[in-house]
């Protein structure tokens, strides 16, 4: 099933207040008999309006551990903001819950990562102009919409995620598994990248077949431990000490990728020195304004992230963002080196450019897209520019636009409302005192 | 389509608060109207630029922007004090912005040359103590 978007309303739950329709950073949401509908061409899965809602109605659902019986050969990838939900497990013994937990392989997408930072870095050195990430899908749909003027601007790489996806199936193939049987699995901080499989961005096909929640993969692992008699992670024991002769073993590079500027840590120095990191949908988006006015100077790469300090903000995640980056910073801290690799492995060109979507034009033809504006700045001008939301916008304007796009009425305000129901009773009163010519004026009490 | 304007917005002296709000307007219209997204950047530079100038430069000022099926023109007109050497002003890095702009990162005398970069014809009309109007256009 085509699924283009993966942020879901429980009904039942919806109040219909319209917090979710204020934050909204596209304007994508708007409140409809009481629920929050989302507009699907202009939502971009940043989940903004899951963090928003008092009443826990938004919600994203991904796949579960049962789809592990779909495939003989199930693979995981790990993301790098996974560690960060655990202070005292180590990344060996988090791999170690997850083989218990059924997967034939634990593969790290740190190490993509780890190879990408090198790649970028080679690609700045080589190309002009200035340049954004495009591993956070949330940024790549908010610029093909909002600034398709810096698609162009994106960095036509792989996210991790696709560039370790693919590999880990090149890999299984050649140690002779059959295609059939591999399944790869991500363990996804966000809704974004489980939309990114059946929603692929630059790509034909994602290389990755099911996506399962942090929540659930975290849940998971405790039960693991448990059973094990392990003990739980949130009680007791010493925080995860790097082990001896770790160095350059596992990727601790790569995993500082899990929160914002992590990117650029794993990039050389040179390129760190002219590039900036940025994080949280509405910064990143005031950001995108100033850069498309040209009024950002002599920064040359922009390493954005829709969530707040990154994947760690992610809504899927269990702890909070703060612990969890004092958790990953420990482990980034071990990764003095990146993991010696052949980068070659890797596939990192995209098979498709990413294209600047044309949605939100009030016409495609320019004339009746004029006779449509002077429409709008009529229906602007008689609006009351409140901006309460009580018609089920964000706010004026974009009731204007839904009015002229024939999807709402001017009585949807509620202050156009009340006084036409003002003008209305003026007038019944007024015709009342009109008296039938038949009545004599002295008799008009009778 | 014949010749409309779309957008009018007066601008006041040293009112960096509203710095760009114009030009950010703008392009919002712009992308409502379906006008090709670089034809659009290029007018949204040339207009932050032309908004900037009359903020720190002069003593106010208005911009008005037209559109018709060939092009799109951005006026910019202001009461003063006028550019005294447009030759000069077209140098890069000649500025005649104060220190307290400069210390804001504005001024850094690009401007002009940014504009002219940015649009397909730019006219000038000023001298010493007189009204400045730039009229820049950018065809579709």
């Amino acid at each position: 099933m085509m699924k283009k978007h993966s942020v879901l309303l429980k009904e039942e739950l919806c109040a219909g207040c319209t917090n979710c329709v204020k934050n909204c950073p596209t304007r994508a949401i708007r409140v409809h008999h009481g629920k929050a509908t989302i507009k699907g061409d202009l939502c971009i899965d940043c989940a903004e309006c899951i963090r928003t809602c008092a009443y826990h109605a938004k919600y994203s659902m991904t796949d579960s551990f049962e789809d592990l019986e779909d495939f003989a050969y199930p693979i995981v990838l790990i993301p790098p903001s996974f560690y960060s939900q655990f202070r005292k497990l180590g990344p060996e013994e988090i791999k170690a819950c997850l083989t218990k937990l059924g997967f034939k392989e634990v593969v790290d997408v740190s190490l993509a990562a780890e190879a990408l930072s090198y790649k970028t870095a080679e690609f700045l050195d080589q190309y002009p102009g200035i340049f954004i990430s495009s591993s956070c899908p949330v940024v790549v749909r908010l610029v093909r919409l909002l600034y398709p003027e810096l698609t162009d601007h994106l960095i036509p790489f792989k996210p991790p995620v696709d560039l370790m996806a693919e590999k880990a199936r090149q890999d299984a193939l050649a140690r002779g598994i059959a295609p059939e049987e591999i399944g790869i699995f991500f363990l996804t901080p966000c809704p974004a990248k489980y939309t990114n499989i059946s929603n692929p961005l630059g790509l034909e096909k994602s290389h990755v077949d099911r996506a399962i929640s942090v929540s659930l993969a975290y849940q998971a692992i405790l039960e693991v431990r448990k059973e094990a008699g392990s003990g739980q992670e949130a009680s007791g024991g010493e925080e995860a000490r790097p082990e001896e002769g770790e160095e350059g073993v596992l990727p601790y590079r790569g995993m500082g990728w899990g929160q914002s500027g992590g990117e650029l840590k794993a990039m050389p120095e040179t390129v760190q020195g002219k590039s900036l990191s940025v994080s949280g949908i509405h910064r990143v988006k005031a950001l995108l304004d100033e850069i498309s006015r040209n009024n950002i100077k002599g920064i040359k790469y922009f390493e954005l992230t829709a969530c707040n300090y990154g994947c760690v903000g992610g809504v899927f995640n269990v702890i909070n963002p703060y612990q969890a980056r004092y958790n990953l910073r420990r482990l980034e801290l071990k990764g003095r080196k990146p993991v010696d690799q052949d980068y070659s492995q890797y596939n990192f060109e995209l098979p498709k450019k990413f294209e600047e979507l044309k949605i939100g034009q009030l016409d495609s033809n320019l004339e009746k897209a004029m006779e449509k504006f002077i429409q709008l700045e009529k229906e602007i001008e008689v609006l009351p520019g409140l901006d309460c939301a009580a018609c089920g916008a964000p706010d004026c304007k974009t009731l204007a636009e839904d009015i002229v796009n024939g999807l709402a009425s001017r009585s949807d305000c509620i202050f156009l409302l009340r006084k036409q129901v003002g003008e209305l009773a003026d007038r019944m009163s007024a015709l009342a005192h009109e008296l039938p010519p038949v009545m004599k004026k002295d008799k008009k009490d009778r | 389509m014949q010749e409309k304007l779309i957008l009018q917005n007066k601008i006041a002296k040293g009112d960096f608060a509203r710095g760009g709000e114009t030009s950010s307007n703008l392009k919002e219209l712009l992308r409502k109207l379906g006008i090709q997204s670089d034809k659009n950047r290029r007018v949204t530079i040339v207009t932050y630029e032309l908004e900037m100038n009359i903020i720190i430069h002069s003593h106010g000022g208005e911009i008005q922007v037209y559109i018709s099926s060939e092009k799109i023109r951005v006026v910019a007109a202001d009461t003063g004090p006028g550019i005294e050497d447009l030759e000069k002003a077209f140098q890069p890095g000649y500025s005649t912005a104060d220190d307290e702009v400069r210390d804001m990162g504005f001024g850094a005398g690009m401007g002009l040359n940014n504009i002219k970069h940015y649009s397909d014809e730019l006219e000038i009309e000023t001298g010493p103590g007189q009204e400045t109007k730039i009229v820049a256009t950018v065809y579709l």
